[in-house]
């Protein structure tokens, strides 16, 4: 395995008591400057707005976009890990092949992208920044989805005989 | 609302910032979401519990003391009433979580972490969201109140 990491400054995984909290300042943050709540599904949508020159775009979120990315990579280079280039996905590529592994992560992910817009948020929509702002509509959402996928996730399980 | 090189520079921080935790508490591995929604694991849960157990309060706060903004006002917060697409979108949005094992924004500090894999992800993502906006479009609809997605606070009253 090729692995690229730059420092082991940061633990393996960031307790959540320190991860969550910082999430949350990001957030509150992000009001107090701009107004504005940090989902990622609109960051998602304007990206393809902006560079589809589509009329409305809000292009600064963009720079958004592209910033998660870029922290991510500074995070993961930290780590004693770094980056390791692999396909990803090991409990579904145990059991599958890497083909049937992409044709159900992509099939997976057009029905997430979907739901998210049709629900008009995410995780981080409106799984943080909806709910701190105490919206009904984002809890409803969050509840529904964290159900969902706890349910799903089940069904999964018994399909694959407990191996996924 | 204009884009200003404002926005621009405090938009590419705070993503860097939000990338560089999420990568931090380790929420681009498929591991760690597979793990919790599995109910094997809760830190993510806590994770999500102490996000929202410390902006919510905030929020308030500084909602009740009518905090002007750096760039754009009045601090607005939006609570819109629930409707049956944040349920339905909610439920596909569980599910294709639950299958593709990590959501928008942690999928692509996955991509960067090495995962090829992620790249499908990412693609798929796209298509379901411009599946759904060619829907609304055809249907002359309007689009889901998103109130923790980008908002047009100029035409706010």
């Amino acid at each position: 395995m090729l692995s690229t990491t730059f420092a082991a400054v940061l633990p393996d995984r960031l307790p959540w008591y320190f991860a969550g909290p910082a999430l949350g300042l990001l957030v509150v943050g992000f009001f107090v400057i701009a107004n504005q709540p940090l989902g990622a599904t609109g960051a998602y949508v304007e990206t393809y707005k902006t560079v589809t020159r589509a009329p409305g775009a809000v292009s600064w979120r963009m720079f958004y976009f592209l910033g998660i990315p870029i922290g991510g990579l500074v995070g993961v280079l930290l780590k004693e890990d770094g980056i390791v280039r692999r396909a990803g996905y090991d409990a579904l590529r145990n059991e599958l092949s890497l083909g049937t592994t992409a044709i159900i992560v992509l099939v997976g992910a057009v029905v997430m992208g979907y739901g998210a817009r049709m629900a008009g948020g995410c995780t981080s929509g409106h799984g943080i920044c909806g709910t701190a702002q105490r919206s009904p509509a984002s809890w409803v959402a969050t509840c529904t989805f964290m159900g969902a996928a706890v349910l799903t996730t089940l069904v999964i399980r018994v399909i694959s005989g407990g191996a996924i | 609302m204009k884009s200003s090189t404002a926005h621009k520079v405090f938009g590419l921080l705070f993503g860097a910032g939000f990338g560089f935790v999420l990568a931090a508490a380790n929420l681009h591995e498929y591991d760690t979401i597979h793990k919790m929604l599995r109910l094997e694991e809760f830190d993510v849960f806590l994770l999500m519990g102490g996000a929202i157990g410390t902006s919510l309060p905030l929020l308030w706060w500084l909602e009740r003391r009518r905090t002007r903004t750096v760039l754009g006002g009045p601090l607005l917060l939006s609570r819109s009433k629930p409707r049956r697409e944040h349920v339905i979108g909610g439920a596909l949005f569980g599910i294709g979580w639950a299958v593709s094992g990590t959501c928008p924004a942690p999928a692509l500090v996955m991509l960067v972490s090495g995962a090829g894999l992620a790249a499908v992800t990412i693609i798929g993502l796209f298509v379901g969201l411009n599946l759904r906006d060619a829907q609304v479009r055809r249907a002359d609809g309007a689009a889901t109140a998103a109130d923790g997605e980008h908002r047009d606070i100029t035409r706010v009253p």
